[in-house]
This record gives C-alpha cells, structure tokens and sequence, in this order.
C-alpha cells in the first residue's frame, strides 16, 4: 500500500462516492429523519414524535412485512434448490451450452421486469396461455391460477432466478478439482463429497446468491401486485400508498425504516463474513 | 505377475480422440517398494497416476491390486491414495479435521479419529496445538506434510505421489525428499512417485521408470538408468552428456567417430549393430583433459568456450574442430584449462556406454 | 467421473426446460401482441398487426420512446465515467478505505429498487427539486453506476499490476499509463457494462416510477396500464421494448464480431499506401 496507490484509489474512488453519498445515503438519511416526525408533515421542521413506529404496530403493517419476508424466504430456498443443478453443470458439466445459457439468462434482464409478469398474467390468467388452450382442446377450462399466495412466490422465482444462478455458478467454480479428487480418492461418495466439500467451498457464492434473492424479493412489489392482485399486501405496497395516496411521509418512511433495517442487519452481518476480492475473482 | 507384485499392469492404452496419450503400458510394481516414474511434459505421466487412483478411465488393458482387477473400482472404493501436485488441502477444515477427514469418512469415531490425527502430527513433528490451526497459517513445508498424514491416515496400500514437492524452493525440497524416503522405510509401503525431476526420483527410489511420449523408454534403479540408458533420450534426460554418431566403414568395417581417434583394440572391441543407430554415451564427469604425452581410448581435441564453476566441480564446454560441442567436469582442485585455450581430450571404453537404437 | 453420459443428458434437459421456463412469458406476451381482439383470450382466433401501426404512430409512444432513450443514453454516458474509475479503486488500487468504500457501492444493488425511487422523490422534494426525466437519471445512476463499476473491476482484478508497472518503468506519466494500458486492457469491459447500462436503464421501472414526475418512460407507462386495466397496446409496446433491446445487443454482438475485419481492411489499406 505505498502513497501513489493510495492518492490514486482516492482520487477515482471519489466521483463514485461523492455520487452514492448524494443521491444515496443522503435519501437514506431523510427517510430516518421523517420517520420520526409527526403524522402527514412535509418538511423536516417539527418535534419529533415517533408516532409513525407507533402506527407501524397499531394498525397491523407488521403483518406486510411478514408477508414479504416470508414469501421471500420461500423464493429464496426455492431458488437454492432450483439454481443448484443448473450451476453446478454450467460450471461443471455443459461447455458451449454454459454460455448460451449465460447469455439467454442475462438477456431476460434487459427485459422490463413488468412486461415478463404481465407474460405471465397472459398465461395464467383465466382465457390465458394455459386454460384457453386447455379449455379449447379438452373442453375442461378452470379459474384463472392468479391472484393467490403461491402464484406470488412463484413470480418472485420468476424474476430473481438470474440473482441466484450467478453468484452460485461462481461459488461453485471456486471448489478446486483437486479437493473434490482428494475427497473420492479418500473414500468419500458422492453425497459426501457434497456435504463435506462442495457445499463448505461454494458457501461464499450461497451466502451471496442467497441474501441478493431474499434481499430484492423483500422489497418487491410488482410481483404481488400484478400477478397476486390484492391477495396480499406486501411492506413496499404499503410504503408506496403510504407516499402517494395517503400523502403521509412519516409514515411511509417509517415503513421504509423497519424494511432497511431488517435489510441492513442481513448485509451488514453477511458482507462482514465474505471476502469480496475472493468472491469476484481476484488473482492473488 | 511375480510373487511380490503389488500393482501390475498389463497392455494400458489411453486415447482422448485421436491422441494417444499412453500406449502398451506394462508395469510390474513390487510390495514395498518405491518407484518414481519420470517424465516431461506431455509424456503421459499425469494421465498413467489418474488411472492409476480412478480419476480417468483407460481405452485398453488392464490394472490388478494382488491379483483383483482394480479398474473396475471407483475411484472412492479403491484402497490407494494420492498426495496431489496442489496437495489438496481442504481450505475450510483445519488442520486436524484435514488429517481425520479419511477416518470421518470411514465412520471412525470422533475421539478414534482425534488421537489418530495427534499420532499423525507427532510423527510428522508437527506440534498438537496445529489441530486446530487453519491451513492458511501453516508453511509450504507444514503444508507437505499434513497432506502426508492424511494420506497415511487412509491407511492406503499403495501411496500415489503426483509432484507434491515441484512447488517448492530447492533446499525445503531436498530437506523433504529425504524425510520422503525415511517415511517410506518407517511405513513400509508401496510408494508411487510421479515428477518430471529426475534428481528427485534418484534420491527417493529405488526404481525408476522413465515415461516418453506415453510409453515407458526404460525401467530400472538409477544406477542402471544413469550409467546404462537404453536410448539417447533416457541418456540426455538424466542430466548432461555427451552423445556421439559411431559409424562403421561399409567395406572394411572400421569403426568410427568424428574427431576422435580410437585404440585399435577398443575398436575391435566395439559391438556395434550396422543395421541400427549406434552411440556413444560419456557423462561429463568421466572425460579428462589429458597432459602432453597421456593418451586415452577415446582422444579428441578442441577449444574451450566457457568455463563454469558448478561447486564441488568445474564444468567446461568444449569446441571440436567441426563445432560439436563437448561437455565435460573435472573435481575443482585439478588443473584446467582457461578459456581460448587449445586442450586434449579422452575417455576410456569402459566409461562410456553403447548404446544400440533401432533405426526409425 | 465417468459413465455419467445418461445424467448428463438429464442436466441439458434441466438447462433447456430453466430456458423456456424464463422465456415462456416473453412469448405469450409475443402471441397477445398480433391478436386482433380488443380483449385477450387464448386461443387468439384473429391474427393482426395493426397495433403495431398504431402504437408507432402515436405521438404517446413516440414521447415515451424518446425519453427512454434519452434517459438511457445519459445514463450509460455518465455511469461508464464515473464506473469506470470507480472499478480501478474498486479492484486495482490498493488504498486505505477499499474495504470500506466496496462495501459502499454494493449497498444500492442491495436495495429494493421501490423503496430506493420513493426516497429520491422525498430527497428531491426535501431540496426543492420538481421530478421530470432529468431526476430519474440520477435514481437510474445510484443504481446502474454500481452495477457498471462491477463489471468493470471484474476485468480490473485480472490486469497484472505490473504491466502498470513497467509502462512506469518506461517513462509514462500517470496519463499515458492510462491511455496506453489501463483504458485499452479494460475495454473489453467497458462495453459490455456500457450495454448494461443502456439497457438497464431502458427497461426500468421501480426507479422511473416514482422519480421522473409529470414525464413518463415506455416501462412506467406499461406498469401503469397493467394496473389499471388491459390495453391492446400494452403488449404491443412491450414486444417493441423487448425487440429494441434484443436489436442493441445483435448490434453490440456484429460490432465486437466486425472489429477483426475492420482492423484487417485498415491494415491491408495501409499496406497499399
């Protein structure tokens, strides 16, 4: 670490920071400032009260938010148990089809998020994909599969699965050939070699995988709204009523509140364990 | 098969497409012993060891451990086991669950396994505290042997070595080659070393097989490799040496070689095939630079080049009139020669070795 | 290790079925767009195209087009920039507050985009600013610039330092390093964050949602119609904003296969002159 390399990282470090510390921790900073001001205030001039953590328990938001952590936890064990084949043979197994599957998997990226639910919601819906089709070929139609629970977290796999397929085929690169040989040489069967090596050696690519899934699918709003109707409310719809028909900052921002802190806990205890040089790639 | 034969393998061919990475390997590996099998790159060693342990499948032949096909056994049923190149360690398991890690997969018991991995340590000199040490703190030469206790910890009845020790620097090299050969005569078991070094295989072994171009050229203790190689490659990949054409007059059947003049007797002493590739081997430690008057079997001469101080020798490269150039070393207490110098050479017939190669 | 030929199989299958899996939507979306019906209904009995014609004719369209790509292009412009040195200090520079400053840029791409937008709109509010397409450029940078920088440091953690090094070595000042090192070893990356960036930029919505005001981008516009009640345009528009970004990245894709050939074609005409 001589003194060239530390004024050049500080310098090109600087308008990413500045950038992030303006439009980032700045906005941050505000919404825990209104959180703390009184009912429907629009400016940051009055006593606080605390009232809006106050509303956050009375008037049952708590229960949006169980609902998003929950249904982003399911998303996320399902996304594990999905993407954990697929990894482990784009990593292991395909050659070329590795980087097809690359391709065609970031491309669904560039696609608006809402345009591919509302591909679903043409799919599912009641005369959709799916029932016209049936209804038209065997008689037999059923009501639309939309606008339930399950339907949700259906779509939350849907559109976090490249968050979780990335950082687990990196994981999954990161066990050494060696180690698993070693493993077999020694006696251990497939099973073993699974419990005992890939899944330690893969965990920081997991641990990633697994807090990028949960984290995003814990704000998401668009899933439950277009694909889930009004079958539940999650903590972002709240946050958004809360903003824009209620016209009550406080209380919008308190939401906000409890939703990052239970974010920021998560990365904050996770990002301290894995070493990011490593997880990137950083040759040594 | 022989009596003792632990490992034996009959007509082994390996194919990956159209290369033919190992072909018509037989091999007889005797119970106990140590044999280091020696090659470049690219000769197939690496290909002939993941056979060997399970990590490939062969194209043809067959592999027996006392007389049971070991082929037919994945490579986690196979009771051997090999110390790697990268020596795979296990980064998140410490040191002492890296050396259980066999016996855990054994279904041994914690405590069994606990003291056996203490036992392993101490007779690798490696404090009990290093139990519960990261593999990221130990040395380079802490590291070598921990993965030799996990490798005995298996208790395997052959020990496959994959260059473990090419990664390291010279004298932690020497330091471990030795306690590699003392452990071999502590343990008693089958040792199976694969390098590309043939310094450490004459160390180590007690046989030494040398791989090129996926076949074995020679197989043999290392005296016999050094001093009788079979073909100018097994010559010139066991260090320096001087090769040289022997041709014999169609006519009168006069042998010789450029440069050089023979003692009759010596000549006609010389059994050479016309029909195949004849050469001479001398090591560079057995030509003499000759005074005035001495005289030689072989007597050639030339101008020095270069002259290097090797240590405990001198070695000088040598220009025969028709610039072939010659290698020779003398002890560095004995008179030499400088550079420029004009000097004569020799060497005498039973210092040298014939060696006969069919003409391809 | 081996004779898993049969499992193997099983895997691609895994792989193909995950594929259609993700773009079975973008096809109904496909099918729903040449239905000639007012109101969706599988199976479509009446193909047509005449959506399309009206959707490229609409003044709407072409005011929520032009300020997607605006928006689109700023973004990529100013992330690559700032990305750009953010990824050297990021990955190849060795200073005192790296840990600290990676963990920084991280944090955004952690966050609910949502909740993200509808803090910008308070923030801006706060500082007296009115929303209008300008402001989401700034909400799609606090999200893209960091997505961008780690792209970019990817590439930066495989340069070998030395190579800087010995241009120093060499007598280079800090910006013919940069110029004649640096910029030409880590271009391969640049451009393929560029494309990111234009395109995650062109097809947001959680950010544009909340921050761009009385505008309205060709994604927050679809959002708005789904909620509120179905549209034959919808999937019409959104068969376009999928064919413009999938027409970006063939172009990307004949750019990078061409650069051979361009290189060749100057080198035979330097040769003939």
């Amino acid at each position: 670490m001589n003194a060239r390399e530390q004024r050049l990282g500080i310098c090109s470090s600087l308008p990413l920071s500045a950038l992030l510390l303006l439009t980032f921790i700045a906005p941050l900073l505000a919404i825990a400032a209104f959180s703390i001001m009184p009912a429907k205030v629009f400016t940051l001039a009055h006593i606080p009260d605390f009232s809006a953590y106050a509303e956050f328990v009375r008037e049952g938001y708590w229960k949006s938010l169980a609902w998003s952590l929950g249904m982003a936890a399911v998303a996320t064990g399902l996304l594990l148990v999905i993407c954990w084949p697929l990894a482990y043979a784009m990593v292991r197994i395909f050659k070329r089809f590795t980087l097809i599957i690359t391709l065609l998997v970031v491309m669904t990226l560039f696609v608006s998020e809402n345009i591919r639910l509302f591909g679903w919601v043409i799919t599912l819906m009641k005369g959709g994909l799916f029932e016209g089709y049936m209804h038209s070929w065997t008689g037999i139609g059923f009501d639309g599969l939309l606008y339930n629970v399950p339907v949700i977290i259906f779509g939350l796999v849907y559109i976090y699965l490249p968050f979780m397929l990335f950082p687990l085929t990196q994981g999954i690169s990161m066990i050494p050939d060696d180690a698993r040989y070693a493993a077999a040489d020694m006696g251990a069967n497939r099973w073993q070699i699974f419990k005992e090596v890939e899944l330690p050696l893969a965990a920081p690519g997991i641990v990633v995988g697994s807090l990028l899934t949960f984290v995003l699918a814990a704000g998401a709003v668009a899933e439950s709204k277009l694909l889930g109707g009004q079958a539940v409310i999650v903590i972002s719809d709240d946050v958004e009523s809360a903003f824009t028909y209620g016209q009550n900052w406080p209380l919008g921002s308190a939401l906000a509140m409890v939703l990052i802190m239970v974010i920021s806990v998560l990365i904050v205890v996770t990002l301290m364990k894995v070493d990011l040089d490593k997880v990137m790639g950083k040759v040594k | 098969m022989s009596e003792t034969s632990i490992l034996h393998i009959a007509g082994l061919r390996k194919k990956y497409g159209d290369f033919i990475a190992l072909k018509d390997i037989d091999l007889d590996v005797g119970e106990g012993e140590f044999l280091a099998i020696v090659g470049p790159s690219g000769s197939g060693k690496t290909t002939l060891i993941k056979l060997l342990v399970g990590m490939e499948e062969q194209t043809e032949g067959s592999i027996w451990l006392r007389g049971h096909r070991l082929d037919f056994v994945p490579a986690n049923k196979r009771p051997t086991c090999m110390v790697f190149q990268s020596l795979a360690l296990f980064p998140h398991r410490s040191v002492g669950q890296n050396v259980e890690f066999p016996l855990k997969i054994k279904g041994v018991s914690p405590a069994a396994r606990k003291k056996k991995a203490l036992e392993l340590l101490e007779m690798f000199r490696l404090p009990a505290d290093y139990y519960h040490k990261s593999i990221g703190q130990c040395s380079g030469g802490e590291k070598q042997r921990i993965a030799l206790a996990r490798a005995l910890a298996f208790d395997p009845e052959i020990l496959f070595f994959d260059e473990p020790l090419s990664a390291l620097d010279y004298r932690l090299r020497k330091t471990l080659e030795k306690e590699l050969k003392n452990l071999h005569l502590r343990t008693g078991k089958t040792f199976i070393y694969i390098t590309h070094s043939l310094e450490e295989a004459m160390v180590m072994s007690d046989r030494i097989a040398i791989l090129n171009s996926g076949k074995f050229e020679q197989i043999g203790p290392a005296e016999e490799i050094y001093n009788r190689p079979k073909s100018r490659f097994v010559a010139s990949f066991m260090g320096d040496v001087n090769l040289f054409d022997i041709t014999m007059d169609q006519n009168s059947g006069q042998v010789s070689i450029p440069n050089f003049s023979i003692a009759d007797d010596v000549a006609g002493s010389m059994a050479i095939d016309p029909l195949a590739v004849n050469t001479l081997m001398v090591r560079p430690e057995s030509i003499r630079l000759l005074e005035n008057t001495e005289t030689a079997d072989f007597v050639t001469k030339g101008k020095i080049l270069g002259k290097y101080m090797l240590g405990s020798r001198i070695q000088y490269e040598i220009e025969q009139d028709d610039r072939n150039v010659l290698i020779v070393e003398t002890a560095n207490y004995s008179r030499g020669g400088t550079p420029g110098a004009t000097v004569r050479l020799g060497f005498s017939w039973p210092q040298s070795h014939l060696i006969l190669e069919a003409a391809s | 290790m081996k004779r898993h030929t049969s499992i193997n199989i099983l895997f691609y299958l895994y792989g193909l079925l995950t594929l259609a899996f993700l773009y079975l939507p973008v096809v109904a979306v496909g099918f729903a767009s040449i239905s000639k019906s007012r109101y969706l209904r599988f199976p479509i009995r009446k193909y047509a195209t005449g959506w399309y014609g009206k959707a490229l004719t609409s003044d709407t369209v072409m005011d929520l087009l032009s300020t997607s790509v605006t928006i689109a292009v700023i973004v990529t412009v100013v992330s690559l920039v700032i990305g750009f040195f953010g990824a050297l200090a990021f990955a190849r520079y060795q200073w005192r507050f790296r840990k600290l400053y990676q963990k920084l840029i991280l944090l955004p791409i952690f966050f609910p985009q949502t909740v993200l937008g509808l803090a910008l709109l308070m923030w801006f509010n706060t500082l007296g600013i009115t929303p209008t397409w300008k402001t989401a450029i700034i909400a799609h940078l606090v999200w893209i610039t960091p997505i961008v920088t780690l792209i970019i440091a990817i590439r930066a953690y495989g340069f070998d330092p030395s190579l800087e090094d010995a241009a120093r070595d060499m007598g280079c000042s800090n910006w013919q390093i940069m110029k004649e090192v640096t910029i030409p070893l880590l271009m391969p990356a640049v451009t393929s964050a560029g494309l990111f960036a234009f395109l995650l930029s062109w097809g947001n919505f959680p950010l544009s949602l909340f921050t761009t005001g009385a505008d309205s981008t060709l994604p927050e516009w679809l959002y708005a119609k789904m909620v509120s009640g179905y549209s034959p345009l919808v999937p019409t528009l959104g068969v376009l904003s999928v064919a413009a970004s999938a027409a970006v990245i063939a172009t990307a894709f004949f750019i990078r296969a061409m650069i051979p050939a361009v290189k060749q074609a100057r080198r035979n005409y330097q040769q003939a002159h």
